[in-house]
């Protein structure tokens, strides 16, 4: 496989975004042939369901725990801190998605200032 | 209503609001596709074909930590099984009688967790022969509009000061841990946001990092599947 990207040269980015594109879109279509035929509250999609989003959590985590670019330079427990911070102004902002985001970055974007390197 | 004055409500009601929360997801979306070093290009495309925000985290912070393409693959895969269900429940809404089946391949396509949502609260007030055009209007409008904000967040990854880059790559961790907890529904979600989170890390040192998600989510998946269970079993 990496031998095929190799070929591709400069092109190889676009091929990496079918790895992306045909695992997702492969669910959507299925969906298009067996729309009659699946029960959507069967036992089967409740674990996937709860698989999927395990896996989107963890996916979190590990943005969170091993971050890249310019991510990296803000301190682990500012990163964690911002995330508890975001939560609680969700909370508090009556279940507002909008008000944890902002709280979140502004959090961030701070200490990433106080820890210029 | 002519067909085409409908598709025009569909594209100023995805203006209004829902198009901007899409995109707003994407612009970090971009910074992460910047920094797996992939080009602009790729990465709005990726929005247009994926059209799914966590698939492309899930693609870019894994090639960003070295993760093999086959693995990232399957933890796609994975994380994209909701589609199933999310098209089943929305196809249904759109069908009319001698539809073509490229109208529903492409319906499906466009479906994501924010089209879904506003179409199940949207699609059942309008008479059945406005549904496809307006769902086609505002569905096309979130795609455009995320894939526009994604190039940006590429292009302000690399030009931003270092602080504001980091905010911009700390708004897809941000913005996805409000999401999973706002979109809990009972015990087996809880479980999967809590032990998902808790878990990756752990993974990450005892699995490697080609395989820790899909364990995280197979292990903590299954886990909160069966705590869901037998809640539902108690009730």
């Amino acid at each position: 496989m990496s031998d095929l990207l190799a070929l591709a040269g400069p092109l190889a980015p676009y091929l990496v975004v079918l790895v992306g594109f045909l695992p997702s879109e492969v669910w959507r279509q299925l969906a298009v042939l067996v729309a009659r035929r699946l029960d959507p509250e069967s036992e089967v999609l409740a674990w996937v369901t709860a698989v999927a989003t395990a896996l989107l959590a963890g996916v979190v985590a590990k943005i969170l725990v091993a971050p890249g670019g310019a991510l990296a330079a803000v301190p682990a427990l500012a990163r964690i801190g911002a995330i508890a911070a975001a939560l609680a102004a969700y909370r508090l902002a009556g279940r507002s998605v909008l008000a944890g985001v902002l709280v979140g970055e502004a959090l961030l974007v701070g200490a990433a200032y106080a820890y210029r390197p | 209503m002519t067909s085409r004055r409908i598709v025009a409500r569909g594209i100023l009601d995805a203006l209004a609001l829902p198009a901007w929360i899409v995109g707003f997801s994407m612009l970090g979306i971009g910074g992460l596709a910047r920094d797996a070093g992939h080009p602009v290009g790729a990465a709005m495309l990726s929005t247009v074909l994926v059209w799914a925000s966590p698939a492309q985290a899930i693609l870019y912070a894994g090639l960003a930590a070295g993760m093999a393409l086959p693995a990232i693959a399957l933890a796609v895969g994975l994380s994209s099984v909701r589609f199933l269900p999310m098209v089943m429940s929305i196809l249904p809404l759109l069908r009319r009688p001698g539809q073509r089946i490229a109208t529903q391949v492409l319906a499906a396509h466009l479906v994501a967790v924010t089209l879904w949502v506003e179409s199940r609260r949207r699609l059942p007030d309008l008479p059945l022969e406005d549904r496809v055009p307006y769902y086609f209007g505002f569905g096309f409008t979130l795609i455009v509009v995320s894939a526009a904000l994604t190039g940006l967040g590429h292009l302000l990854a690399a030009t931003l000061p270092p602080p504001l880059a980091a905010g911009l790559l700390f708004l897809t961790p941000v913005f996805f841990t409000l999401s999973l907890v706002a979109g809990l529904r009972g015990s087996a979600d809880a479980v999967a946001v809590g032990l998902g989170f808790v878990l990756a890390p752990l993974g990450t040192l005892l699995v490697g990092p080609d395989m820790d998600l899909l364990a995280t989510g197979l292990v903590a998946g299954t886990i909160a599947y069966a705590v869901g269970r037998r809640a539902r079993a108690r009730s």
